[in-house]
């Protein structure tokens, strides 16, 4: 396979940013009828990497790697059953989200569009990197072009709320830059090569004083991003000043990447260290669920509420991740696409209510489902998807995440299922206010339905929404033998490292005992 | 190679001040541009020559002026950066009533004395350089005649800079007492003999650092930056900014490349540079917060940015502290070239107010400006980023990670009030508007090299890596 699929997918969003400077801003259709398109192609180059995907091996595929600049940086991409459905994630919700603020959108249309394309090449250069220097790099500078999303489109305290996103974030990407310093330091003096390719630092083992600093290093960058419990103060900001657009990217796409972030780096490179700090972060997911959930009870704008609702739905994932066995991992990433899809789609759904009321005051609403039927129909699907209602795709992730916590702990699986209770209540109550009873506000009555474009991108979502719920086998089996592979490997140099005396070398060599292991782990098989 | 070809940068550069000086005479007031023009041909002149001098490695008078590939790698970034002042200041001083016919000179002959500066080895000529420099700045700064903050600002500069450059006599004596030399790698060799430094040649060594310090204005000896920055004429400030700094590290490089076994082993010396380092970049980036003025925001940033550089000397990095000065040069200038394009006759936009609403209006000089803020806040994929990567990585390798946590947490409060230029450019609407005359090519130019160089070295800087390793190594075989 010589075509680099991968940096295609990467850059094309990018060069349709370059692309667009040069039209000029008056043809502002135009310029949405390009991006749309360069989005489409993302998405369709993406869908050819879903069916060329090899779903036996756990090895990254279509991998591109290129000696870029000293020190062990490399251009190096790569795609596996983890990172996969995050990027098809990413390109799918992308064209949505373009349509969305199709018309929303009036004042700088151009500058939108870039910062929209440069945003969708940060976030799948962030998920396809296997190199450290290159994931850092996609990691900040995807947060410039959502800083001036929330700073310019945004609405009125969106100077703050973008600023303390960003200063937020910053703050635990530079810690974990020092950590990616330390590895890298550590790596050379271990190996006398310089190497930032995580593969290789899959491969060294850390004395547990070590890794418990290195673990905190990333598990706070990573943290904020999620957001988990402690460090969530950015994100009702963000998402309440954000755009429609602006906020279901926030919230589909880029708390993911701190929960991605956990998978592919935190927990596999310092199992030690995990394993003190498990109970310290599962009851930190524990209280995100519950305090997201009761904030969401009382939050009186609705996308608030919704974003309050992501804090909840996210600590369940991160439990799930927490529980570290198959059931578990699978589910969080299941239910990762679920959230990028139900809550995307609640953002979205706020955004059209807010396009013809300019309110998001729970208080404002009532009975709209009797001028807007069709919508209603649609509110309801979505909100019922985030419920987590049989049939739709949130109640297989749901289920296969709590199955993974009940197998670790059964009172932490007890206390995770209130976020299905809560989200009930506070989504249920939620819809009575707003779409049913009487109409309180004479503004409702001037309220127009979806048109063909609203209805023509939500449609997808709630397509994608049964067939996940219906057919999830799709998407679960081509996860299996990458999670799978990434659990032995945790659980694998845990081992490793008991065997290993305590006052040895900080760095040890392990790749000879590995390989021994895989060799005896064949003859036992034989 | 003791040769001749050795002086031939620095006598290029003052026959051109001297010739610029003469012809000044002869010219009316508004055909001063063509000052300009000879200087900058000169300037390429120079630079030519430093490419074709390459690996040839030349000294004169004793070995007391070399030509080294260091050396020339420093001029010819001294002479992109005293070439960009000049493409900035051809339509700023005939603007900004300061087209004096010194002016050019001035800039010609501190460009001579900092030549002097990078390339020797000999503590006293580099002080003959220093004094060259200084007193050219001195006047420099107070070029502005009616307008009061800049004579304040002369003042002050020429007071404290003469401390400074008592300071560095006396630790000269003090260094000479002891070793019974001014030529740096003589006294290497005397202290190389001795077991253990004595007290008289640190104090010596602390009083030269002082003077440097205060030149590359580390804190505490950095008062006087944000008024002289804020007074001198715009350009001159972005010469202030870049000029001395490339200078003071460069002879921090030469005394600590050989010192390094000995000296950063001494406790005094390591610890004295590691508090300066920290100071320097918490207090400059703390202070930079309360500023509304771009020059006074610039003048605290460039401190910040000094502590950075010095992480690099403590780390024993000279490659990547060289990277870091290149990448510097190119961000610094470019930024100062954006606030000079915000001028009109007689009128300097320069407070944060003024900036609201800029970036939809003048898209051009939004963008620019904008990714040179986030190359100097560190945001990937500028060379701000592979600069500060390079020296904090090659702390972290030596051991040093509490001073790289500091450095790191340091750049989170600058990406404050770097961002908050960006939110008054594209976040906030103007109460007033500017009106300003977008036809200087000069200046586009500027900004669209510095662009270019901010970009290059981010994303590819391959050539001029290898480049800077191979001026880097040069220096033992001196």
């Amino acid at each position: 396979m010589n075509f680099p699929i991968l940096t295609f997918i990467t850059f094309i969003p990018l060069a349709g940013a370059v692309l667009l400077i040069f039209i000029h801003r008056d043809k502002e259709n135009l310029l949405r009828y390009i991006s749309l398109g360069i989005v489409l192609v993302a998405f369709v180059l993406s869908l050819f990497l879903y069916f060329s995907f090899n779903a036996e091996t756990p090895e990254p595929q279509f991998v591109e790697k290129k000696p870029w600049l000293a020190y062990g940086i490399e251009y190096h991409l790569g795609i596996d059953g983890i990172s996969l459905f995050l990027v098809l994630l990413t390109t799918f919700l992308m064209p949505i989200i373009l349509l969305s603020s199709w018309r929303s959108i009036q004042k700088r249309v151009k500058e939108y569009l870039i910062f929209m394309l440069i945003l969708e090449t940060g976030i799948i250069g962030v998920f396809l990197s296997l190199n450290l220097f290159l994931f850092y790099v996609f990691w900040e500078a995807m947060l410039i072009p959502m800083y001036f999303l929330i700073g310019v489109w945004g609405g009125k305290r969106r100077i703050y709320a973008t600023l303390k996103y960003v200063l937020f974030t910053m703050l635990g990407s530079l810690l974990m830059l020092v950590a990616i310093f330390f590895l890298h330091s550590m790596y050379y003096k271990a190996m006398g090569v310089y190497s930032l390719n995580l593969f290789d630092y899959y491969n060294l083992i850390l004395n547990p004083g070590l890794q418990i600093w290195l673990f905190l290093a990333f598990a706070i960058a990573f943290a904020i991003k999620v957001p988990m419990f402690p460090f969530h103060t950015w994100l009702p900001d963000a998402h309440v000043e954000a755009p429609t657009a602006g906020s279901v990217i926030l919230a589909a796409v880029l708390l993911k990447m701190g929960a991605y972030g956990f998978l592919r780096f935190a927990l596999p490179l310092f199992p030690d260290a995990v394993k003190t700090f498990l109970p310290f972060l599962a009851i930190l997911c524990l209280i995100g669920i519950i305090y997201g959930g009761l904030m969401a009870l009382i939050q009186k704008d609705i996308k608030s509420l919704v974003a309050y609702s992501s804090v909840s739905h996210m600590g369940l994932i991160m439990l799930a991740i927490f529980a570290l066995n198959v059931e578990g991992v699978e589910g969080a990433i299941y239910q990762m696409l679920n959230h990028g899809l139900s809550t995307g789609a609640l953002f979205l759904i706020v955004g059209i209510l807010y396009e013809r009321a300019h309110t998001r005051m729970i208080k404002d609403f009532g009975g709209v489902s009797k001028q807007m039927p069709v919508f209603a129909a649609f509110f309801l699907i979505c909100m019922l998807s985030s419920v987590g209602l049989p049939g739709l795709n949130g109640f297989i992730g749901e289920i296969l995440c709590l199955f993974g916590i009940f197998q670790v702990n059964k009172i932490y699986a007890i206390l995770g299922v209130t976020t299905v209770i809560l989200a009930a209540w506070y989504l249920l109550w939620m819809y009575q206010r707003v779409m049913q009873g009487p109409i309180t506000n004479e503004k409702i009555l001037s309220f127009k339905d979806m048109n063909k474009r609203e209805i023509g991108y939500i449609l997808p979502i709630v397509f994608m929404m049964f067939w996940m719920g219906i057919q999830p086998n799709t998407f679960l089996r081509k996860m299996d033998s990458s999670v799978t592979h990434l659990l032995n490997k945790i659980k694998e140099r845990g081992i490793i490292f008991t065997k290993a005396k305590k006052d040895q070398d900080v760095v040890l060599k392990i790749e000879h005992k590995t390989e021994k292991k895989n060799t005896e782990k064949e003859e036992q098989s034989r | 190679m003791n040769s001749f070809f050795a002086l031939s940068p620095l006598l290029i550069i003052v026959f051109a001040a001297l010739l610029v000086l003469i012809l000044e005479v002869f010219l009316k007031k508004d055909n001063k541009n063509y000052l300009a023009y000879i200087s900058l041909a000169f300037l390429i002149m120079c630079f030519v020559v430093c490419i074709k001098f390459w690996n040839r490695g030349y000294s004169y008078f004793n070995g007391n002026l070399i030509l080294d590939n260091l050396s020339l790698f420093l001029i010819s970034i001294l002479i992109l950066a005293t070439g960009f002042v000049f493409l900035l200041s051809m339509k700023y001083i005939s603007l900004q009533n300061t087209n004096y016919g010194e002016f050019y000179a001035l800039l010609l002959l501190a460009l001579s004395g900092v030549i002097i500066m990078v390339s020797s080895k000999d503590l006293l000529v580099i002080f003959l350089g220093l004094e060259v420099l200084s007193i050219s700045s001195y006047a420099l700064a107070g070029l502005r005649r009616d307008d009061q903050k800049s004579s304040e600002a002369a003042i002050k500069y020429f007071l404290l800079g003469s401390f400074a450059t008592a300071f560095l006599v006396f630790g000269l004596a003090l260094l000479y007492g002891s070793s019974h030399s001014t030529d740096i790698s003589t006294i290497i060799q005397y202290f190389q003999s001795e077991q253990s430094l004595t007290l008289m040649a640190l104090f010596g060594l602390g009083m030269v650092i002082i003077a440097f310090g205060f030149k590359i204005a580390f804190v505490p000896f950095h008062m006087w930056t944000p008024d002289v920055y804020q007074g001198a004429p715009t350009p001159i400030t972005a010469f202030f900014s870049v000029v001395p700094k490339v200078a003071g590290f460069a002879i921090l490089l030469r005394i600590f490349l050989f010192y390094w076994d000995i000296a950063l082993d001494s406790q005094a010396i390591f610890c004295l540079l590691w508090v300066i380092s920290a100071l320097t970049m918490v207090v400059g980036n703390l202070l930079a917060l309360r500023q509304t003025n771009l020059k006074r925001i610039l003048a605290y940033s460039s401190i910040a940015h000094a502590g950075y550089l010095l992480v690099a000397i403590l780390a024993r990095d000279n490659s990547s502290l060289v990277f870091y000065l290149t990448v510097y040069l190119f961000m610094n200038m470019g930024a100062f070239a954006a606030v000079i394009a915000l001028s009109k006759k007689d009128k300097e936009y320069l407070e944060l107010e003024d900036y609201a609403g800029i970036g939809f209006r003048y898209p051009w000089i939004g963008i620019t400006f904008s990714i040179f803020l986030l190359s100097l806040a560190g945001f990937p994929p500028t060379g701000g980023f592979l600069a500060k990567f390079f020296v904090f990585s090659a702390a972290v390798r030596q051991g040093l990670v509490p001073l790289v946590i500091i450095a790191v947490l340091a750049s989170l409060i600058s990406v404050f009030y770097y961002m908050r230029i960006i939110v008054y450019m594209y976040m906030k609407e103007p109460s007033y508007k500017i009106e300003i005359t977008v036809d200087n090519p000069a200046l586009f130019l500027v900004l669209f090299l510095c662009l270019y160089g901010v970009l290059q070295l981010g994303l590819y800087p391959g050539n001029i890596l290898l480049l800077i390793k191979q001026a880097v190594s040069s220096i033992p075989l001196l």
